[in-house]
C-alpha cells in the first residue's frame, strides 16, 4: 500500500521519474576517498596581504612552540641510563617554572608544589624523574663519605705534617658537603665517585 | 560542539600548545563541565600535567572555572569554550588589522597579547619596547611613552579590554555569590567583560624611561632572562589589572570592511566612501548586536565626509538615493527630517553577503546552471519540478539531474504537500526549497572540516620530510654561526653543499606545499567569519538571564517579566538594563 507506512517514501516512488528511465546504478562499494572533481577549484588569492598573513601565521606558530605554554609530553624513559641524560634533563625543566602566574585569578587546587626533597607518596610526574634516584643517591653518598673518611685517616697517619694540613682542609669541606644534602647534584656525585676511584687506584698502587 | 569543531579545536591546540593540552582540551569539549579528578581519570595523564594544561588554557581564555556550582562544598569545575579556541585561526588577521590601523607598535602589542593571553599593561609595554628596540638601528631605543600611548589608543577604541576579575578564585571564595538569594544556586556563568564599568579604563601606570638595548655580549643572557618572568623589584601601579584582546570589536571592524568593499565592488568608490563615513560615525553609538546603525541625517553625513571627497550636496543626495534603491539593501531610509535620515542595515547586509557566498559555493562546486537553479529557489522559495525547468530555462532531464545532485548534497530540500490524507505519489505536490540559515550552518561545518583536513595534510607533509627538515635546520644554524664568526666564503659553500640538489628540490616543493596549505587555511577562515557572523546575527539572542535562571523561569507557567526582574536581585546588572529598557519604551 503506497504511502500507508510511517517512514518516508523511498527514492523510487518519486513521480517525476518513471522506472527504467535511467535510474542511477546502485552503489556497490563505499564512495572513493578522493572523488574526481568535475569543476576545478579557483586558485588561491595571492598578493602582498596574503603573503604577509602567511608569514605572520608561521611566525606565530614558531614563537608559541618556545613559550612556556607549550607543554611537551614527558619524554619516554630510555631502557638504559645514558651519559647524555644529564644534559637532556636540564632542557625540559623550562616550562611553567618561568611563568609566574597570578594565583589570585586561578583556583588554588591547580598549584603544583615542586619539592626538591623526597615527595610524600609516589612520584607521578616523570619530568622530575630524579626524585626516586635521590633516595638511592643519599645512601650511596653516606657510604662514600664514610669510606673517604676512613681512607683520609689512613693517609694522615702515613704522611707528613704538611700533607696533614691538606687532608684537614679537605675534611671540613667534605663535612659541609655532607650537611648540604638537598643541593647535592648528580655532577658532584660523579666527582665524588671519581675521587673514590682515584683513591682506590692510589691505594692499589701503594700496596 | 559538533564533531568537526572538536576535531579542529584539537588540531589548533596541538599546534600551539602541545599534545598534552590538546588531550585535556578535547576531553573538556566532549564532556562539558568537569572537575579535576574526572579529567585526570578520563585522559589518563598525570595530575601535574593536567593542572599545568588547565592553567595554560585558562591563561588564554579557552577555559573557565566555576566554584561551588552544586553547593558550597563541591569541587571546582572547568568548562572549555569552543568558539574561543576557533579564534586562534584568525590571529594573523587580527595582527594585520592592528598593523594597518596603529602601525608596527600596535601590531606588536596585539601579537604579544595574543601570545600570552592575559598581561598587565606595564609588562606589555616593556616587552614591546624591547622588541622594537631590537629591530631599530644601533644607538636608538624605544621610549616607553610612545608604546603606552599606542596602548591607550587601542583601549580607547575598545580593541583591548580588561579581563574580568576572577569569580571566587583564591582565598575568599565565592563570598558575593554566597549571599545571593536562595532562588537560584550560585551564578554559573562568568559575567562578560563588558559588564564591568572599568572595562576600558586605562590605569595610572608609572612607566617612564626607555627600553635598554641589550649589549652584544649579554644577549644570550638577556634572552634567557626575558623568557623567565623575573620577580621585578619595581612595580608600576597596575598589578592585578590584566588586559586581553577584544575579539568582538575586531569582528565589528571586519564586518564593516566587508560591507564597504562589497559596496565598492557593486557601485563605485564614492558610494563606498559614503558608507565608510556612515559606519565610522556610528562606531561608538552602535552596539555589536544591533541590527542597524542609528539614523544619521544627510546633513551630518555631508559634514563628516573626508575632505578629499569634495562632492556637492545634491550629488551626495543622489548617491544616497541610489544606495537606498539598490537591491542589496545596504542602506535604508529611516525618515525625512534633516534632509533624510539614513541607516546602514547591518543584519540585512550580512544576510546578503552570506547569500552571495552560498551562491558562489554552489557555482564553483556544481557549475553555473546548478547555481542558477539554486538562486531561483532562494528567490522563489517553493517550486515544483516543472516550474524549476521553466524558470531556469534548462531542459528537463538536465534540470532533474542537477536538482537531484543538489538534493543529495543537502543543499536543497524537498517539501511534500499532500492533496489526500494518504500520501499517494500521484496526488501529492513535491516542492523544492532552499532555506538560507540551515544551509549556511551546513556549509559552515563543511568549512571547519576543510580547515581540519588542510591542517592534517600539512602536518602529514611535515612529518614525512621530518628528517630532511631537521637536516636543513641544522645546516642553517651552522651557516648562521659561521657567518657570525666571520668565515671565508669557501667554508660557507662547503657547508651549503652538504644538502644535495635533489634534497634541495624536495625541500623547495615541501615549502611550497606547506605555504599553499597555510594560505588556504587563511582563506577558508574568511568564509568562516562571514558565515559565523551571519548565523549569530540571525539567531535571536537567548534569554538575557543566565542559563539557570532561564530554565527556572521557563518552568513557571506564566510570569510577569517586570515582577521577576524586581525579585531576582542577584542578577543585578542585567536586570537593571532590562528594566531601563522597558521603562524607556
Amino acid at each position: 500500500m503506497a504511502g500507508r507506512g510511517r517512514g518516508r517514501r523511498p527514492f523510487g516512488t518519486d513521480p517525476s521519474i518513471s522506472r527504467g528511465e535511467g535510474l542511477p546504478p546502485g552503489l556497490q562499494q563505499p564512495t572513493p576517498v578522493f572523488p574526481v572533481m568535475e569543476q576545478k577549484p579557483l586558485p588561491l588569492a595571492g598578493g602582498e596581504e596574503a603573503e604577509y598573513l602567511l608569514a605572520l601565521k608561521q611566525d606565530f606558530r614558531g614563537v608559541m612552540k618556545n613559550l612556556p605554554f607549550f607543554i611537551k609530553p614527558a619524554a619516554a624513559q630510555r631502557d638504559v641510563q645514558r651519559y647524555s641524560d644529564k644534559y637532556h634533563s636540564s632542557e625540559q625543566t623550562n616550562s611553567l617554572t618561568d611563568w609566574n602566574l597570578d594565583w589570585r585569578r586561578f583556583p588554588r587546587e591547580l598549584q603544583v608544589h615542586i619539592r626538591r626533597r623526597v615527595r610524600e607518596g609516589l612520584a607521578f610526574s616523570t619530568m622530575d624523574s630524579s626524585v626516586p634516584v635521590q633516595k638511592k643517591k643519599k645512601k650511596e653518598e653516606e657510604e662514600v663519605l664514610l669510606k673517604l673518611e676512613t681512607l683520609e685517616k689512613k693517609e694522615e697517619h702515613e704522611q707528613s705534617s704538611e700533607e696533614e694540613e691538606g687532608g684537614v682542609k679537605k675534611k671540613p669541606e667534605e663535612e659541609e658537603g655532607a650537611e648540604a644534602e638537598e643541593e647535592y647534584d648528580e655532577e658532584e656525585l660523579e666527582e665524588v665517585r671519581g675521587q673514590q676511584a682515584w683513591v682506590r687506584t692510589t691505594e692499589a698502587l701503594r700496596v | 560542539m559538533t564533531a568537526q569543531e572538536v576535531r579542529l579545536c584539537g588540531l589548533l591546540l596541538q599546534e600551539h600548545f602541545g599534545e598534552v593540552v590538546e588531550k585535556v582540551g578535547r576531553n573538556l569539549l566532549k564532556s562539558g563541565t568537569q572537575n579535576l579528578r574526572a579529567i585526570v581519570h578520563e585522559t589518563g595523564l598525570s595530575v601535574d600535567l593536567v593542572k599545568k594544561s588547565l592553567c595554560v588554557l585558562m591563561q588564554h581564555g579557552a577555559c573557565s572555572f566555576i566554584q561551588g556550582r552544586k553547593g558550597p562544598g563541591s569541587p571546582t569545575e572547568y568548562k572549555a569554550h569552543c568558539d574561543r579556541m576557533l579564534r586562534i585561526l584568525r590571529y594573523p588577521r587580527y595582527i594585520y588589522t592592528a598593523k594597518t590601523l596603529y602601525g608596527d607598535t600596535g601590531e606588536l602589542i596585539i601579537e604579544e597579547l595574543l601570545q600570552r593571553g592575559h598581561m598587565t599593561m606595564s609588562n606589555t609595554v616593556k616587552t614591546v619596547a624591547d622588541r622594537l628596540t631590537q629591530s631599530m638601528d644601533e644607538g636608538s631605543s624605544m621610549d616607553y611613552g610612545e608604546v603606552s600611548s599606542t596602548f591607550s589608543k587601542l583601549v580607547e577604541t575598545h580593541f583591548l579590554q580588561r579581563c574580568p576579575p576572577a569569580v571566587g578564585a583564591g582565598t575568599t571564595g565565592s563570598s558575593q555569590t554566597a549571599n545571593s538569594t536562595s532562588a537560584a544556586p550560585a551564578s554559573s556563568t562568568a559575567p562578560t567583560p563588558e559588564s564591568f564599568p572599568d572595562c576600558y579604563r586605562v590605569p595610572q601606570v608609572t612607566l617612564i624611561g626607555r627600553s635598554k638595548r641589550p649589549l652584544a655580549s649579554e644577549e644570550g643572557e638577556d634572552q634567557r632572562n626575558a623568557k623567565k618572568a623575573k620577580m621585578d623589584p619595581e612595580t608600576h601601579g597596575d598589578e592585578g589589572i590584566y588586559w586581553q584582546v577584544n575579539f568582538e570589536r575586531f569582528h565589528q571592524h571586519f564586518r564593516d570592511q566587508t560591507i564597504i568593499s562589497a559596496v565598492a565592488n557593486k557601485l563605485d568608490q564614492t558610494s563606498s566612501e559614503i558608507v565608510r563615513t556612515m559606519l565610522r560615525m556610528s562606531e561608538v553609538t552602535t552596539s555589536s548586536t544591533a541590527p542597524c546603525t542609528k539614523p544619521l541625517s544627510a546633513n551630518e553625513i555631508f559634514r563628516s565626509l573626508p575632505s578629499t571627497y569634495n562632492i556637492p550636496r545634491h550629488i551626495l543626495d543622489q548617491y544616497l538615493t541610489l544606495l537606498v534603491d539598490d537591491p542589496m539593501e545596504f542602506v535604508g531610509k529611516a525618515g525625512e527630517s534633516g534632509g533624510g535620515m539614513y541607516i546602514v542595515n547591518l543584519n540585512q547586509a550580512l544576510a546578503n553577503l552570506a547569500r552571495a557566498t552560498l551562491e558562489s559555493i554552489v557555482q564553483e562546486r556544481f557549475g553555473s546552471r546548478s547555481a542558477r537553479i539554486f538562486r531561483l529557489l532562494l528567490r522563489k522559495r517553493h517550486l515544483e519540478q516543472k516550474q524549476v525547468e521553466d524558470f531556469a530555462m534548462i531542459p528537463a532531464k538536465e534540470a532533474k539531474d542537477m536538482l537531484y545532485t543538489l538534493l543529495s548534497q543537502n543543499l536543497v530540500q524537498l517539501q511534500e504537500i499532500p492533496k489526500t490524507p494518504d500520501f499517494a505519489p500521484s496526488r501529492t505536490f513535491y516542492l523544492y526549497t532552499v532555506n538560507q540559515l540551515p544551509t549556511a550552518r551546513l556549509l559552515l561545518q563543511n568549512c571547519y572540516k576543510t580547515v581540519a583536513n588542510l591542517m592534517e595534510r600539512r602536518l602529514f607533509e611535515a612529518k614525512e620530510s621530518k628528517r630532511l627538515l631537521e637536516k636543513s635546520q641544522r645546516i642553517e644554524a651552522i651557516l648562521a654561526s659561521l657567518q657570525a664568526s666571520g668565515a671565508e666564503p669557501e667554508q660557507l659553500t662547503e657547508v651549503e653543499e652538504m644538502i644535495t640538489a635533489p634534497e634541495k628540490q624536495q625541500l623547495d616543493s615541501l615549502r611550497l606545499h606547506v605555504n599553499k596549505l597555510d594560505s588556504a587555511e587563511n582563506q577558508v577562515d574568511e568564509t568562516i567569519f562571514l558565515l559565523e557572523s551571519y548565523i549569530s546575527s540571525s539567531t535571536k539572542p537567548t534569554s538575557f538571564l543566565n542559563d539557570v535562571d532561564g530554565m527556572w523561569l521557563e518552568r513557571k507557567a506564566h510570569f510577569d517579566l517586570d515582577d521577576t526582574a524586581r525579585t531576582l536581585r542577584h542578577n543585578g546588572q542585567k536586570v537593571e538594563r532590562y528594566t531601563k529598557e522597558t521603562a524607556g519604551n
